[in-house]
């Protein structure tokens, strides 16, 4: 995972979670964000997709258990992209 | 572990009794369960099935953790063509008690979403809930689907709406209306004048035992190929759906056919609906399913109606999409309410309903399309 990638991410988490970008790290999960519900994980898979350009599958959602693997999981799909 | 969305199988079963037990323990709506038995009770899927439902289950290293509803079957389109869709329902996730598992509502509804892209959802309670919230971010097309409803026994209406009773005023205002009888004579007052403005029905009602002998599967197959084409989106009406939708056995829907000069107009499929805290001790009926040319709207509402006052029934609701069926309901003394029943469809159908604000006034959804069928009667 790059810090470039991971930040991208830890910014989008700001914003929908509404915790400053800071505060996230990659071990962050739903059991650690408050906000970070079923609607919420929700709008953070449309997000990921609006702002990386990435489809994500089912199989590619259900690894984005904290945002460090979300991070990887962008990665994963823009590199197979490419 | 990773979380395998996978057809509910009979091995699931035990997993499926402890994730629902897990839910009861957390305090949620007690009859909010996933479906215990793998095997649907209702429209099973066989070899040559049209309509049928299937369950899945989200399994996390043997543990369930949520699962859905997909029911297949044939609609009408605007463009006369019939296709196959899907209606996703009773979808649960742990993740409403256990935010450590907020990832599966949404893993359940892409899951969906692939396995048939033509997908739409009836029901859902109003758009507070927290599915009908994801249909409108993923930008579903969506809208209310009316709610009517005919208040046969007001006496009895007014001492048990829970709803109308939000306060102690209107308490004490519904009990002087209730127990004075202005309630009643309010109301056959307004259905009288109902009545003066109303067409005059013509039709012969006579009840039928089920879809299942040929002249009743015959007739109704006659309306549906006359009839669809008022309809932009519509169920496949015809004498085989209705027999496998509206069966002899496990419900107490019953059928009513209205006819004219012998031969059959219209029908519509009629049922108590189960006891619910909302309505008190009222018996409640509803008008689940009907169809007929416009012209004999009034006269299929009428016959079910009619058979419904019969019973003893206190009040009698549907919820009906197709305008002109509303009209129909209107003239026939039912008064529009307000409506939590939403119907939205997925991108990929709402691209075949297209443009949507002018196919919704003539599709017709009812509660017979929604998640309530056969549960609630």
């Amino acid at each position: 995972m790059t810090a470039s990638t991971f930040e991208q991410v830890r910014s989008v988490a700001s914003d929908i979670f509404g915790v400053p970008a800071e505060k996230i790290t990659a071990e962050s999960s739903p059991e650690t964000i408050e906000n970070w519900d079923s609607m919420q994980h929700l709008n953070l898979v449309l997000a990921v997709e609006e702002k990386f350009g990435v489809q994500l599958d089912p199989e590619d959602i259900e690894q984005m258990k904290n945002i460090g693997a979300v991070a990887k999981v962008v990665e994963k799909l823009q590199s197979a992209s490419h | 572990m990773a979380i395998v969305i996978q057809p509910y199988r009979p091995e699931h079963e035990l997993a499926v009794a402890d994730f629902n037990q897990r839910l009861r323990q957390a305090g949620e709506d007690q009859n909010m369960v996933f479906y215990r038995w793998a095997e649907p009770r209702w429209l099973p899927r066989t070899a040559d099935s049209r309509i049928y439902n299937e369950f899945f289950v989200a399994v996390d290293g043997g543990i369930v953790r949520g699962g859905y509803a997909l029911k297949t079957q044939e609609f009408f389109f605007p463009d006369g063509k019939i296709r196959s869709i899907g209606y996703y329902h009773h979808p649960l996730s742990e993740g409403i008690v256990d935010k450590a598992h907020a990832i599966v509502g949404t893993l359940l509804l892409r899951d969906a979403m692939q396995r048939a892209t033509l997908l739409y959802c009836l029901g859902m309670g109003g758009y507070d809930n927290p599915l009908p919230r994801m249909l409108v971010r993923l930008g579903w097309a969506h809208c209310l689907v009316p709610f009517f409803f005919r208040v046969v026994n007001p006496g009895r209406f007014l001492r048990n709406m829970h709803t109308l009773r939000s306060s102690p005023l209107r308490n004490v205002v519904l009990d002087l209306a209730a127990y004075s009888g202005a309630g009643w004579a309010g109301s056959k007052l307004f259905q009288g004048y109902r009545a003066m403005l109303a067409p005059k029905s013509s039709a012969d009602c006579q009840e039928v035992a089920s879809f299942e002998d040929s002249d009743s599967a015959r007739d109704a197959g006659a309306i549906w190929e006359k009839a669809r084409t008022t309809c932009s989106f519509t169920a496949v009406h015809d004498g085989e759906a209705l027999r496998v939708l509206y069966p002899t056995v496990g419900t107490h829907l019953r059928r009513i056919f209205a006819k004219r000069n012998g031969t059959t107009i219209g029908w519509a499929v009629v049922g108590e609906r189960r006891k619910d805290a909302k309505y008190g001790n009222m018996r409640v009926a509803s008008v689940v399913d009907c169809f007929a040319l416009p012209e004999d709207h009034f006269a299929v509402v009428s016959c079910a109606t009619r058979a419904l006052e019969r019973e003893g029934f206190d009040l009698i609701l549907t919820n009906q999409s197709h305008e002109a069926w509303g009209r129909a309901f209107k003239a026939a003394g039912y008064l529009p309410g307000p409506s939590n029943f939403l119907f939205a469809a997925s991108k990929k159908l709402a691209e075949l309903l297209a443009p949507f604000a002018e196919v919704r006034p003539r599709m017709h959804l009812t509660r017979a399309d929604g998640d309530g069928l056969p549960a609630n009667f």
